[in-house]
């Protein structure tokens, strides 16, 4: 179980019910999941997921594939390996709503309006820093909401270049 | 006489001493033949060992089979010449190159492999003579990998034939063969607990990830290659040889050498003693690797190490023990985890769970997709083969899943209706698969997932599907679906999927912080 600090209280409150009712022994050895013991293809880190109150579950589609990466960021870096078109189902801050990012003839293009905060020093956060967003105001009310003060949001165009770019 | 004459007597004389042709066998006379000189008074010792050190093949009619997939004939060469000079530089004094020169040399000799298996003897000769007792040990196991590979790829053999060729093979090696290792499961912690523990891996990563990496594809080939049809052993060589050589061969990440349970773990059930020796085998070229290359060791001391590592896994040294006892933690521990007795513990893990590195904390008797128990008997599911690593699953919805949740391409080896005949699906990196039953049908009625094997099944004909529906009328609304139709399902994370959440034992947790006031 994901116990991260920006969880709210009522996710703890409901987490802990599950517990209760799966029974302390199971509890100690095998919890629920709502996605597989995975690590990221990209960045190797575990991946996260859904909330009640948030998505954090980003799905490259690729054909048939569904991959699971930490971070909108890290599903961008690794598209490199696909070759044809694929789609990203990046979270938003809507529940159940993702926003659909396409890479169709090697363009990417997402649905008008969408903005992308990439904040994150480290892989360790790049799950809370690198999100898309339907809208400027949005992005803002998040950045505000989880202690962002140096962010800034950028478009498709430069978040697809800036995770594309190699590194070192 | 003349100077003419004095010619012709000169030529004369020469002519006697050239053999005369063929007649009469060389024609030379014995009694002007050079005499022979006599050997040295003093030989080396080793010399004086009168027992044969090169053992060839059991006859059989399908040795060198292997040979109808040459890829992996040539890079199964191209390990034993690794392993050789990997060998050869340990005892040679070359250790300190070992992850720079030897590593480019072997990795020159993997990428250009021989088509032929070369002696070890000859590219490794000093190995040899320090440690001749080690090399039969070694070359019995090797002889025995080697014969089962190549039984289960000639195509002439029924799987009946195969499987009870396979026991007499085993029996041979147990009890014919001068020097065996064990076949019962040993407790990996406790061999790789040494003094010299680890030293190899931490100090000569890139060799010894070569060394982990071949020991990678020897265990990952058995279920590439048992109860499949085999046509369908090449195309899937091909994903899994690229696979090896482009990822496995060059990991340096690894927590612990590949098992024969977490990479064939459908044969490794069926084989136990065989995969537990195998296991063993690898285990002590980890053990000699460590203890050749620690120079705190003195030479003296390294024949002596080598002898007890070599004593450790031998099959006499545990005469009268019995796999699944034993007690936990020592020599003699032989229990297993539950559902995979082709395996010993691992570290940090007992009977009911295993940290497989890679892929965390697991049950062994469960599905990896659904964590329900895996079914026994006929209809024994499926595995499926991705990112490197072969799980057992429950049914075909799991297996698809679970491919279609991971990068890269993937093959899945399933149970049908038919008991003598295995499915085999390999997918492209967009998951498009192929079937080894080009007239393959799939039923699948969602429903509870500890029932999933009975709803989700894959059939050799749409005529066997029907029969199913007729003598299973639960189901007789269900649609045979083709490959194409299947393939484009896709279900979320089963909710009976229990993570196991422990840290990895490989990877020991930092220390807690001081409490304030302390070590101020």
């Amino acid at each position: 179980m994901n116990l991260r600090k920006h969880n709210s209280g009522f996710t703890r409150i409901a987490l802990l019910a599950v517990m209760a009712l799966v029974g302390t022994g199971t509890m100690m050895l095998g919890t629920p999941a709502m996605a597989h013991d995975a690590d990221c293809p990209f960045c190797k880190l575990k991946l996260l997921q859904n909330t009640k109150e948030q998505d954090n579950e980003v799905v490259l589609k690729y054909g048939n594939k569904k991959i699971e990466y930490r971070c909108v960021f890290c599903a961008i870096a690794d598209s490199k390996r696909y070759k044809g078109d694929l789609v990203v189902l990046a979270p938003s801050e809507k529940k159940g709503e993702p926003i659909v990012l396409k890479r169709t003839a090697a363009n990417w293009s997402a649905p008008e309006g969408t903005v992308f905060l990439n904040a994150f020093k480290k892989h360790a956060d790049c799950s809370l820093l690198s999100r898309a967003f339907t809208s400027q105001a949005a992005l803002e009310t998040y950045a505000h909401k989880n202690g962002v003060h140096e962010f800034k949001a950028t478009t498709m165009g430069d978040f697809v270049k800036n995770a594309l770019k190699p590194a070192g | 006489m003349n100077r003419t004459q004095l010619v012709l007597a000169a030529l004369a004389l020469a002519a006697s001493a050239v053999p005369q042709g063929h007649a009469g066998h060389g024609g030379m006379n014995p009694e002007s033949r050079a005499p022979l000189e006599a050997p040295p008074s003093e030989l080396p010792a080793w010399i004086g060992n009168k027992t044969a050190d090169h053992i060839f093949y059991k006859p059989a009619p399908y040795n060198f089979a292997v040979y109808r997939i040459p890829k992996l004939a040539y890079d199964l060469n191209a390990v034993a010449t690794g392993h050789a000079m990997a060998y050869e530089d340990m005892v040679t004094g070359k250790a300190a190159t070992l992850d720079s020169k030897t590593f480019d040399r072997i990795n020159w000799v993997l990428n250009h492999p021989p088509k032929l298996m070369p002696d070890e003897a000859a590219i490794s000769p000093t190995m040899g003579r320090l440690y001749g007792y080690l090399e039969k040990l070694f070359d019995w196991s090797h002889i025995l990998h080697a014969q089962t590979v190549d039984l289960m790829i000639d195509p002439r053999l029924s799987w009946q034939q195969k499987d009870a060729e396979i026991e007499r093979l085993w029996k041979f090696y147990n009890e014919r063969a001068p020097f065996t290792i064990t076949g019962l499961p040993m407790n990996m912690e406790y061999l790789d607990g040494q003094p010299y523990s680890g030293h190899f891996r931490k100090n000569y990563p890139k060799v010894n990830g070569l060394f982990w990496g071949y020991h990678w594809l020897q265990t990952t080939m058995y279920d590439m290659l048992w109860h499949v049809p085999t046509e369908t052993q090449l195309p899937q060589y091909d994903v899994v040889g690229e696979r090896y050589h482009q990822v496995e061969l060059y990991k340096t990440d690894r927590d612990f050498m590949p098992m024969m349970g977490e990479s064939s773990p459908r044969f490794s059930k069926r084989f136990p003693e065989m995969a537990n020796s195998f296991d063993n085998l690898h285990m002590l070229h980890d053990m000699v690797n460590d203890i050749l290359t620690s120079d705190w060791i003195p030479l003296a001391e390294k024949e002596r190490q080598i002898k007890r590592a070599m004593w450790m896994v031998l099959a006499s040294t545990h005469k009268g023990c019995k796999p699944g006892e034993g007690e936990p933690g020592t020599l003699h521990d032989h229990r297993y985890p539950m559902g995979m007795p082709g395996m010993g513990i691992m570290k940090g893990g007992d009977e009911e769970m295993m940290y497989m590195p890679g892929m965390g904390w697991m049950r062994m008797d469960e599905c990896g997709h659904c964590s329900i128990a895996l079914p026994e008997g006929e209809r024994w599911g499926a595995t499926v083969s991705a990112n490197g690593w072969t799980m057992l699953v429950r049914c075909l919805l799991c297996a698809r899943d679970m491919a279609t949740e991971t990068p890269g391409r993937a093959i899945i080896r399933a149970s049908t209706e038919d008991p003598k005949t295995t499915l085999v699906l390999i997918s492209d990196e967009e998951g498009n698969w192929k079937s080894s039953l080009s007239n393959v049908v799939f039923l699948e009625v969602l429903a509870d997932h500890p029932e999933c094997s009975s709803w989700s099944r894959a059939f050799t004909s749409a005529e066997a599907f029907r029969k199913f529906v007729a003598d299973n009328p639960d189901y007789k609304d269900a649609k045979p679906l083709s490959l194409a139709e299947w393939s484009q399902l896709g279900q979320p994370t089963p909710e009976t999927y229990r993570k196991i959440d422990k840290p990895n034992p490989y990877k020991p947790a930092p220390p807690p912080p001081p409490a304030k006031g302390e070590g101020s």
